[in-house]
């Protein structure tokens, strides 16, 4: 009986908001699909609830088992709970004065940075793979390595005699968007589909299973 | 060891060095590369250009720290734009990880700078979970999904927000993702409700947004650190972006020459494997 009750849930949440798009009505789109809407905002905050709660069980266990690495765990949960407390309290964002509360600190003085960092560890990786992998073993990889050097030299305005620049968009508007156009109509195909198993239920992921 | 067998093997601590001295020196020392406009940055310059003093236009910040080296300096850009045209910003963002916090920054920033008032030139709504159904709900009622800003001021008393309560009262829109939220807003704002927009977006995502331009879904594109450039340049204010692009010329052309030199030593390695074999 309950599965058969999220089966009728996940039909009716799922097809409303087709016919909201399909069909004009007031009560329809403002009243049903509005309400919808609404309630998948809520529904996804919760979801943020339920992360938090994963993380700290997967790390409260980590720290009970003094797993290798525990003592990141610790650091992991006191960064998470200070923040949370912080921004809760205190609130986020800069105050009327200009100055910024704890959270926004603590966001722009540490997290910022080691995101920034983190990421820009990619040049140098890229650089170093690059040099090692990147060679024209193939046609395709030839193709390949011919069209990245014209972009990266496109993109830093260099060639300008050899109408590099020109090409750079040309590559970039022409086969690069046919390729990508057909990707994206691909993945749309798919994700109907899937959409579609899901509202019939003939896909249950909500039930932690599919068949 | 060979002189082959050295390169083949090179210590990759040695191209680690030129990279951050490639990327480290311009920034200390700029040098001033000349940077030309393409077509789809400039659209959306004049596009802007274009626009009534007093319109409103909202620009979406769904990008977190790591994608900021990138897109905050087109947020900057655009936002100094429209300050100087006298157009209204109203900011927000569906991205959890500091996308609120990337505008905040950006707009008490230049609001500093040009003296525009919180409330009345531009806003910060803040963050939204659940994209993208608060975008369909933004398509009727701003104040019912964001009753507050991200300062906690009530929305509905700010001067600014008494004027924009759906996207009919929208002029212009630009999205800033370095995430799949970039499709969400044109898949259901642009699509569903005929919005006219534009994007902001890393180096690396752009070229699945071309398929968009093309479609006229966009109406311009600024793709990585040389489209917020580009923007600089066009608003005669160059800034980070433009003095970025210097260590993105000496780093590509280092990446360049690091692939060629690995082919070159591929093409020599294949031929002597070959002429040892035919030889016997």
């Amino acid at each position: 009986m309950q599965k058969q009750v999220a089966v009728i849930i996940a039909f009716v949440a799922g097809l409303m908001p087709i016919i909201g798009f399909f069909i004009p009505a007031r009560v329809i789109r403002e009243t049903i699909v509005g309400t919808l809407d609404n309630w998948l905002i809520i529904v996804s905050a919760f979801a943020l609830v339920l992360g938090v709660e994963s993380v700290v069980k997967v790390n409260v266990l980590k720290i009970s088992r003094r797993q290798k690495g525990w003592f990141n765990s610790v650091i992991y949960l006191l960064a998470l709970f200070l923040m949370a407390i912080f921004g809760i309290t205190m609130g986020i964002g800069e105050r009327a004065d200009g100055s910024v509360t704890p959270f926004t600190w603590m966001f722009r003085a540490m997290v910022d940075p080691m995101t920034s960092t983190m990421f820009s560890l990619l040049a140098f990786f890229i650089a170093s793979a690059a040099f090692r992998a990147f060679r024209a073993r193939t046609v395709e990889a030839t193709l390949l390595l011919v069209a990245a050097t014209i972009v990266m030299l496109g993109r830093i305005d260099i060639g300008a005699a050899l109408r590099i620049p020109e090409l750079t968009e040309w590559i970039m508007n022409t086969p690069n968007m046919a390729a990508q156009r057909g990707i994206i109509i691909g993945a749309a195909l798919g994700g109907a589909s899937m959409a579609l198993r899901v509202i019939l239920g003939i896909e249950r992921p909500y039930l932690g299973q599919s068949d | 060891m060979s002189l082959l067998k050295y390169v083949q093997n090179l210590d990759r601590r040695i191209i680690f060095l030129f990279v951050g001295l490639g990327t480290v020196l311009p920034i200390i020392f700029p040098i001033g590369f000349p940077i030309s406009v393409t077509a789809p940055v400039q659209i959306i310059y004049d596009r802007i250009e274009a626009m009534e003093p007093g319109s409103v236009l909202l620009l979406s910040f769904d990008y977190g720290p790591s994608s900021a080296p990138e897109l905050t300096p087109m947020a900057d850009a655009v936002m100094r734009h429209c300050a100087r045209r006298k157009i209204k910003v109203v900011g927000l963002s569906y991205l959890i990880l500091g996308g609120a916090d990337m505008a905040e920054a950006v707009m008490s920033e230049v609001g500093r700078d040009l003296g525009l008032e919180y409330g009345v030139d531009y806003v910060n709504l803040g963050f939204k979970s659940g994209a993208p159904a608060p975008m369909i709900r933004l398509a009727r009622d701003f104040h019912g999904v964001f009753p507050l800003d991200n300062r906690g001021n009530k929305v509905a008393d700010l001067p600014l927000m008494r004027k924009v309560r759906s996207y009919a009262d929208i002029d212009f829109i630009v999205e800033l993702a370095a995430t799949m939220l970039g499709d969400y807003w044109i898949n259901v704002v642009n699509a569903r409700f005929g919005e006219e927009m534009a994007m902001g977006t890393t180096a690396v995502s752009a070229p699945r947004y071309y398929a968009f331009l093309e479609s006229g879904q966009l109406t311009g594109l600024m793709g990585g650190l040389k489209g917020a450039a580009e923007y600089e340049v066009l608003i005669n204010q160059r800034g980070i972006a433009a003095r970025g692009m210097d260590a993105q010329r000496i780093v590509h052309i280092m990446i360049i020459l690091f692939v060629l030199l690995g082919n070159v030593i591929f093409f020599l390695e294949r031929s002597t494997k070959k002429y040892s074999l035919l030889s016997g």
